[in-house]
Protein backbone atom coordinates (compact mmCIF):
# COMPACT_ATOMS: atom_id res chain seq x y z
CA UNK A 1 0.00 0.00 0.00
CA UNK A 2 1.25 3.16 -0.33
CA UNK A 3 0.07 6.81 0.46
CA UNK A 4 -1.91 7.23 -2.60
CA UNK A 5 -4.73 5.15 -1.07
CA UNK A 6 -5.88 7.65 1.13
CA UNK A 7 -8.05 9.34 -0.97
CA UNK A 8 -6.84 13.43 -0.63
CA UNK A 9 -5.02 14.11 -3.75
CA UNK A 10 -3.17 17.86 -4.63
CA UNK A 11 -5.30 21.38 -4.32
CA UNK A 12 -6.63 22.62 -1.30
CA UNK A 13 -10.06 21.86 -2.35
CA UNK A 14 -9.63 17.97 -3.17
CA UNK A 15 -8.32 17.64 0.37
CA UNK A 16 -11.31 19.25 2.06
CA UNK A 17 -13.46 17.53 -0.49
CA UNK A 18 -11.13 14.43 0.82
CA UNK A 19 -11.94 14.71 4.23
CA UNK A 20 -15.62 15.45 4.04
CA UNK A 21 -15.46 12.21 2.48
CA UNK A 22 -13.42 10.14 5.73
CA UNK A 23 -15.80 11.64 7.41
CA UNK A 24 -19.02 10.53 6.10
CA UNK A 25 -17.09 6.88 5.78
CA UNK A 26 -16.93 7.38 9.63
CA UNK A 27 -20.46 8.37 10.35
CA UNK A 28 -21.83 5.65 8.39
CA UNK A 29 -20.34 3.04 10.57
CA UNK A 30 -20.86 5.14 13.92
CA UNK A 31 -24.43 5.12 13.00
CA UNK A 32 -27.03 3.19 13.43
CA UNK A 33 -30.36 5.21 14.83
CA UNK A 34 -33.02 2.91 13.20
CA UNK A 35 -32.02 0.31 16.42
CA UNK A 36 -33.77 2.81 18.86
CA UNK A 37 -36.52 3.64 16.57
CA UNK A 38 -37.57 0.16 15.68
CA UNK A 39 -37.37 -0.69 19.82
CA UNK A 40 -39.40 2.43 20.55
CA UNK A 41 -42.18 1.87 17.55
CA UNK A 42 -42.33 -1.79 18.91
CA UNK A 43 -43.10 -0.80 22.50
CA UNK A 44 -45.14 2.04 21.43
CA UNK A 45 -47.19 -0.56 19.44
CA UNK A 46 -46.99 -3.24 22.37
CA UNK A 47 -48.98 -0.02 23.54
CA UNK A 48 -51.59 -0.85 21.65
CA UNK A 49 -52.19 -4.23 23.13
CA UNK A 50 -51.72 -3.29 26.76
CA UNK A 51 -54.01 -0.70 26.53
CA UNK A 52 -56.53 -3.22 24.91
CA UNK A 53 -56.17 -5.82 27.62
CA UNK A 54 -56.14 -3.50 30.71
CA UNK A 55 -59.26 -2.02 29.27
CA UNK A 56 -61.75 -1.70 32.26
CA UNK A 57 -64.82 0.64 33.36
CA UNK A 58 -65.85 1.82 36.75
CA UNK A 59 -68.83 3.76 38.31
CA UNK A 60 -67.52 6.53 40.26
CA UNK A 61 -69.74 9.80 41.25
CA UNK A 62 -69.96 12.50 38.70
CA UNK A 63 -67.63 15.12 39.00
CA UNK A 64 -68.77 19.09 39.35
CA UNK A 65 -71.03 20.17 41.45
CA UNK A 66 -73.55 18.76 44.05
CA UNK A 67 -75.01 15.85 42.50
CA UNK A 68 -78.28 13.95 42.60
CA UNK A 69 -78.31 10.82 45.15
CA UNK A 70 -77.61 8.08 43.11
CA UNK A 71 -76.37 9.72 40.06
CA UNK A 72 -73.18 8.36 38.83
CA UNK A 73 -70.98 8.06 35.75
CA UNK A 74 -68.69 5.15 33.81
CA UNK A 75 -65.45 6.38 34.31
CA UNK A 76 -62.81 3.86 30.80
CA UNK A 77 -59.57 3.35 32.53
CA UNK A 78 -56.79 1.55 29.79
CA UNK A 79 -53.17 1.34 30.19
CA UNK A 80 -50.43 0.30 32.07
CA UNK A 81 -47.53 2.67 34.04
CA UNK A 82 -45.45 -0.24 34.77
CA UNK A 83 -45.53 -1.35 31.18
CA UNK A 84 -44.58 1.90 30.09
CA UNK A 85 -41.32 2.17 32.18
CA UNK A 86 -40.33 -1.53 32.12
CA UNK A 87 -40.84 -1.01 28.46
CA UNK A 88 -38.90 2.27 27.64
CA UNK A 89 -36.10 1.38 30.68
CA UNK A 90 -35.70 -1.82 28.19
CA UNK A 91 -35.18 -0.36 24.94
CA UNK A 92 -33.00 2.64 26.37
CA UNK A 93 -30.80 -0.74 27.66
CA UNK A 94 -30.87 -2.54 24.76
CA UNK A 95 -29.77 0.64 22.69
CA UNK A 96 -27.32 0.97 25.16
CA UNK A 97 -25.50 -2.02 24.83
CA UNK A 98 -25.99 -2.28 20.82
CA UNK A 99 -24.55 0.93 20.51
CA UNK A 100 -21.19 -0.20 23.36
CA UNK A 101 -20.79 -3.76 21.54
CA UNK A 102 -20.83 -2.55 17.87
CA UNK A 103 -18.35 0.05 19.18
CA UNK A 104 -16.19 -2.45 20.02
CA UNK A 105 -17.14 -4.75 17.05
CA UNK A 106 -16.17 -2.11 14.28
CA UNK A 107 -13.36 -0.22 16.69
CA UNK A 108 -14.86 3.34 16.28
CA UNK A 109 -16.15 5.19 18.90
CA UNK A 110 -19.63 6.42 20.14
CA UNK A 111 -20.25 8.61 23.65
CA UNK A 112 -23.66 7.00 24.23
CA UNK A 113 -23.72 8.43 27.78
CA UNK A 114 -25.40 11.40 26.92
CA UNK A 115 -28.74 9.29 25.02
CA UNK A 116 -28.40 7.06 28.61
CA UNK A 117 -28.87 9.72 30.73
CA UNK A 118 -31.32 11.50 28.75
CA UNK A 119 -33.18 8.33 28.34
CA UNK A 120 -33.14 7.35 32.17
CA UNK A 121 -34.22 10.84 32.86
CA UNK A 122 -37.07 10.80 30.63
CA UNK A 123 -38.11 7.22 31.48
CA UNK A 124 -38.22 8.88 35.27
CA UNK A 125 -40.08 11.72 34.45
CA UNK A 126 -42.70 9.67 32.45
CA UNK A 127 -43.00 7.07 35.40
CA UNK A 128 -43.50 9.54 38.02
CA UNK A 129 -46.19 11.17 35.95
CA UNK A 130 -48.01 8.00 34.40
CA UNK A 131 -48.14 6.77 38.22
CA UNK A 132 -49.21 10.32 39.43
CA UNK A 133 -51.65 10.31 36.66
CA UNK A 134 -52.96 6.70 37.67
CA UNK A 135 -53.34 7.54 41.29
CA UNK A 136 -56.04 10.43 40.36
CA UNK A 137 -59.33 9.29 41.20
CA UNK A 138 -61.61 11.44 40.80
CA UNK A 139 -62.70 11.92 36.99
CA UNK A 140 -63.17 15.99 35.62
CA UNK A 141 -61.58 17.22 38.80
CA UNK A 142 -58.72 19.09 38.77
CA UNK A 143 -55.36 17.65 38.79
CA UNK A 144 -52.78 18.57 41.63
CA UNK A 145 -49.49 18.43 40.56
CA UNK A 146 -47.19 18.34 43.76
CA UNK A 147 -49.02 21.89 44.35
CA UNK A 148 -49.65 22.68 41.16
CA UNK A 149 -53.48 22.91 40.34
CA UNK A 150 -54.53 22.15 36.69
CA UNK A 151 -57.91 22.25 35.55
CA UNK A 152 -58.30 18.28 33.81
CA UNK A 153 -60.08 19.41 30.67
CA UNK A 154 -57.61 22.69 29.30
CA UNK A 155 -55.46 22.06 26.66
CA UNK A 156 -52.30 23.36 28.77
CA UNK A 157 -52.98 20.27 31.17
CA UNK A 158 -52.85 17.49 28.06
CA UNK A 159 -50.12 19.30 26.92
CA UNK A 160 -48.22 18.86 29.89
CA UNK A 161 -49.74 15.24 30.02
CA UNK A 162 -48.38 14.48 26.58
CA UNK A 163 -45.16 16.48 26.99
CA UNK A 164 -44.34 14.16 30.02
CA UNK A 165 -45.55 11.09 28.19
CA UNK A 166 -43.93 9.47 25.02
CA UNK A 167 -42.95 13.06 23.76
CA UNK A 168 -40.70 13.63 26.68
CA UNK A 169 -39.46 9.90 26.62
CA UNK A 170 -38.49 9.05 22.96
CA UNK A 171 -38.76 12.54 21.10
CA UNK A 172 -35.80 14.10 23.65
CA UNK A 173 -33.61 11.37 23.75
CA UNK A 174 -34.32 10.98 20.33
CA UNK A 175 -32.92 14.58 19.78
CA UNK A 176 -29.85 13.49 21.98
CA UNK A 177 -28.97 10.52 19.66
CA UNK A 178 -29.39 13.09 17.06
CA UNK A 179 -26.87 15.54 18.25
CA UNK A 180 -24.12 12.38 19.48
CA UNK A 181 -24.81 11.05 15.64
CA UNK A 182 -24.29 14.07 13.90
CA UNK A 183 -27.18 13.58 12.13
CA UNK A 184 -29.50 16.13 10.68
CA UNK A 185 -31.62 13.49 9.30
CA UNK A 186 -32.52 12.12 12.68
CA UNK A 187 -33.24 15.23 13.80
CA UNK A 188 -35.87 16.05 12.00
CA UNK A 189 -37.16 12.43 12.09
CA UNK A 190 -37.44 13.38 15.75
CA UNK A 191 -38.58 16.84 15.76
CA UNK A 192 -41.36 14.97 13.24
CA UNK A 193 -42.12 12.91 16.06
CA UNK A 194 -42.81 15.29 18.41
CA UNK A 195 -45.16 17.11 16.46
CA UNK A 196 -47.01 14.07 16.00
CA UNK A 197 -47.34 13.48 19.62
CA UNK A 198 -48.00 17.37 20.55
CA UNK A 199 -50.36 18.17 17.50
CA UNK A 200 -53.07 15.83 18.68
CA UNK A 201 -53.93 18.34 21.43
CA UNK A 202 -55.04 21.10 18.64
CA UNK A 203 -56.46 18.32 16.56
CA UNK A 204 -58.29 16.31 19.20
CA UNK A 205 -57.82 13.26 18.17
CA UNK A 206 -56.46 12.16 21.18
CA UNK A 207 -58.05 12.21 24.49
CA UNK A 208 -59.39 9.85 27.69
CA UNK A 209 -59.81 5.67 27.10
CA UNK A 210 -63.52 5.73 25.07
CA UNK A 211 -63.10 2.46 23.99
CA UNK A 212 -61.11 -1.24 24.29
CA UNK A 213 -59.35 -0.27 21.04
CA UNK A 214 -58.86 3.77 21.27
CA UNK A 215 -55.14 3.53 22.81
CA UNK A 216 -54.78 2.32 18.70
CA UNK A 217 -55.74 6.32 17.57
CA UNK A 218 -53.69 6.96 20.42
CA UNK A 219 -50.16 5.37 19.69
CA UNK A 220 -51.23 4.07 16.23
CA UNK A 221 -50.03 6.57 14.30
CA UNK A 222 -46.59 7.37 16.07
CA UNK A 223 -46.04 3.49 16.39
CA UNK A 224 -46.47 3.95 12.29
CA UNK A 225 -44.13 6.75 12.44
CA UNK A 226 -40.89 5.04 14.45
CA UNK A 227 -41.19 1.62 12.71
CA UNK A 228 -41.39 3.49 9.01
CA UNK A 229 -38.65 5.76 10.20
CA UNK A 230 -36.82 2.46 11.50
CA UNK A 231 -37.16 1.00 8.16
CA UNK A 232 -35.93 3.95 6.29
CA UNK A 233 -33.14 4.38 8.43
CA UNK A 234 -32.10 1.00 7.81
CA UNK A 235 -31.93 0.96 3.93
CA UNK A 236 -30.34 4.46 4.29
CA UNK A 237 -27.12 2.83 6.33
CA UNK A 238 -27.15 -0.07 4.23
CA UNK A 239 -26.97 1.90 1.25
CA UNK A 240 -24.26 4.62 2.99
CA UNK A 241 -22.27 1.28 4.22
CA UNK A 242 -20.79 -0.64 0.84
CA UNK A 243 -19.93 3.18 -0.08
CA UNK A 244 -18.15 3.69 2.90
CA UNK A 245 -15.89 0.71 3.14
CA UNK A 246 -15.57 1.40 -1.01
CA UNK B 1 6.65 24.11 11.33
CA UNK B 2 4.66 23.74 14.72
CA UNK B 3 1.04 23.84 14.84
CA UNK B 4 1.90 26.81 17.39
CA UNK B 5 4.35 28.83 14.61
CA UNK B 6 1.78 28.00 11.96
CA UNK B 7 -1.06 29.44 13.73
CA UNK B 8 1.58 32.48 14.85
CA UNK B 9 2.12 32.80 11.05
CA UNK B 10 -1.52 32.66 10.06
CA UNK B 11 -1.98 35.34 12.66
CA UNK B 12 0.96 37.57 11.27
CA UNK B 13 -1.16 37.40 7.95
CA UNK B 14 1.44 35.42 6.06
CA UNK B 15 0.92 33.05 2.98
CA UNK B 16 -1.80 30.56 4.17
CA UNK B 17 0.43 28.45 2.94
CA UNK B 18 3.27 29.15 4.86
CA UNK B 19 0.95 28.32 8.03
CA UNK B 20 0.90 25.09 7.05
CA UNK B 21 1.48 22.50 10.13
CA UNK B 22 4.17 19.92 7.86
CA UNK B 23 3.45 17.46 10.62
CA UNK B 24 -0.62 17.64 10.15
CA UNK B 25 -0.79 18.67 6.50
CA UNK B 26 1.31 15.43 5.49
CA UNK B 27 -2.41 13.57 4.03
CA UNK B 28 -2.07 10.33 5.76
CA UNK B 29 -1.43 12.11 9.26
CA UNK B 30 -4.55 14.70 8.22
CA UNK B 31 -6.82 12.11 7.44
CA UNK B 32 -5.40 9.96 10.91
CA UNK B 33 -6.37 12.84 12.18
CA UNK B 34 -9.66 13.52 10.78
CA UNK B 35 -10.86 9.75 11.48
CA UNK B 36 -9.89 10.39 14.94
CA UNK B 37 -11.58 13.39 14.98
CA UNK B 38 -14.99 12.26 13.73
CA UNK B 39 -14.61 8.63 15.69
CA UNK B 40 -13.79 10.68 19.06
CA UNK B 41 -12.09 7.13 19.77
CA UNK B 42 -10.64 4.74 16.87
CA UNK B 43 -9.29 1.46 16.83
CA UNK B 44 -6.07 0.69 14.97
CA UNK B 45 -7.46 -2.01 12.53
CA UNK B 46 -10.40 0.35 11.79
CA UNK B 47 -8.10 3.08 11.16
CA UNK B 48 -5.73 0.80 8.81
CA UNK B 49 -9.38 -0.20 7.05
CA UNK B 50 -10.40 3.36 6.35
CA UNK B 51 -7.29 4.80 5.19
CA UNK B 52 -6.27 1.51 3.43
CA UNK B 53 -3.03 1.50 4.69
CA UNK B 54 -0.65 -1.56 5.95
CA UNK B 55 -0.27 -1.89 9.78
CA UNK B 56 3.40 -0.89 9.36
CA UNK B 57 2.99 2.68 7.47
CA UNK B 58 0.12 3.58 9.80
CA UNK B 59 2.21 2.70 12.55
CA UNK B 60 4.70 4.98 11.67
CA UNK B 61 2.65 8.12 11.19
CA UNK B 62 1.00 7.36 14.42
CA UNK B 63 4.17 7.59 15.90
CA UNK B 64 5.14 10.85 13.83
CA UNK B 65 1.71 12.12 15.79
CA UNK B 66 2.14 10.53 19.41
CA UNK B 67 5.38 12.38 19.48
CA UNK B 68 4.20 15.74 18.52
CA UNK B 69 1.41 15.42 21.19
CA UNK B 70 -1.46 15.57 19.01
CA UNK B 71 -2.43 11.74 19.08
CA UNK B 72 -2.65 9.69 22.70
CA UNK B 73 -2.64 5.56 21.90
CA UNK B 74 -3.96 3.62 24.56
CA UNK B 75 -3.00 -0.36 24.00
CA UNK B 76 -5.25 -2.59 25.87
CA UNK B 77 -7.06 -6.14 25.93
CA UNK B 78 -10.64 -7.16 24.56
CA UNK B 79 -11.10 -10.33 26.01
CA UNK B 80 -7.60 -12.10 24.98
CA UNK B 81 -7.69 -10.20 21.73
CA UNK B 82 -4.72 -6.88 21.80
CA UNK B 83 -6.31 -3.54 21.12
CA UNK B 84 -4.91 -0.35 19.85
CA UNK B 85 -7.09 2.98 20.69
CA UNK B 86 -6.07 6.09 19.03
CA UNK B 87 -7.41 9.70 20.60
CA UNK B 88 -7.03 13.21 19.59
CA UNK B 89 -5.44 15.33 22.17
CA UNK B 90 -6.40 18.69 22.63
CA UNK B 91 -3.39 19.62 20.78
CA UNK B 92 -4.71 17.49 17.95
CA UNK B 93 -8.09 18.93 17.51
CA UNK B 94 -6.82 22.56 17.86
CA UNK B 95 -4.06 21.49 15.13
CA UNK B 96 -6.89 19.95 13.07
CA UNK B 97 -8.67 22.73 13.47
CA UNK B 98 -5.98 25.13 12.54
CA UNK B 99 -5.44 22.93 9.00
CA UNK B 100 -8.50 23.25 7.72
CA UNK B 101 -8.97 26.63 8.21
CA UNK B 102 -5.72 27.45 6.62
CA UNK B 103 -6.96 25.21 3.51
CA UNK B 104 -10.06 26.96 3.38
CA UNK B 105 -7.95 30.07 3.83
CA UNK B 106 -5.84 28.96 0.80
CA UNK B 107 -8.95 28.47 -1.52
CA UNK B 108 -10.54 31.75 -1.08
CA UNK B 109 -6.71 33.31 -1.97
CA UNK B 110 -7.13 31.55 -5.17
CA UNK B 111 -10.31 32.11 -5.67
CA UNK B 112 -9.45 35.80 -5.14
CA UNK B 113 -6.42 35.89 -7.06
CA UNK B 114 -8.53 33.97 -9.67
CA UNK B 115 -11.04 37.08 -10.20
CA UNK B 116 -8.50 39.24 -10.42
Amino acid sequence: MTDASVPLPGTPREVLSGLGELTRRVRAVQRDSWIPLLLFGLVTLGGVLVGRLTFHQETVPCPGGPAAPGDTCTLMRQGSAAYWTAGLLAAYAATAWWYLHRSRRRGVGTPVRPYVLAGAAAVAALAVTTWWGASQPAPGADLDLWGLHLAADARATLLVQQFLGGAAAIGVPLLVLARIDRSRALALFALGYLLIELTPVTFGWWGAAAGPWSALSRHGVPALYLLTGALLFALANRRARPRAAA
Amino acid sequence: MTPAEAAEGADAGQHPAKALDDTVHQRIRLGILTVAHQARRAEFGFLRTTLDLTAGNLGQHLTVLEKAGLVAVEKGYEGRRPRTWITLTPAGERALREEVAQLKRLIHQIETADGA
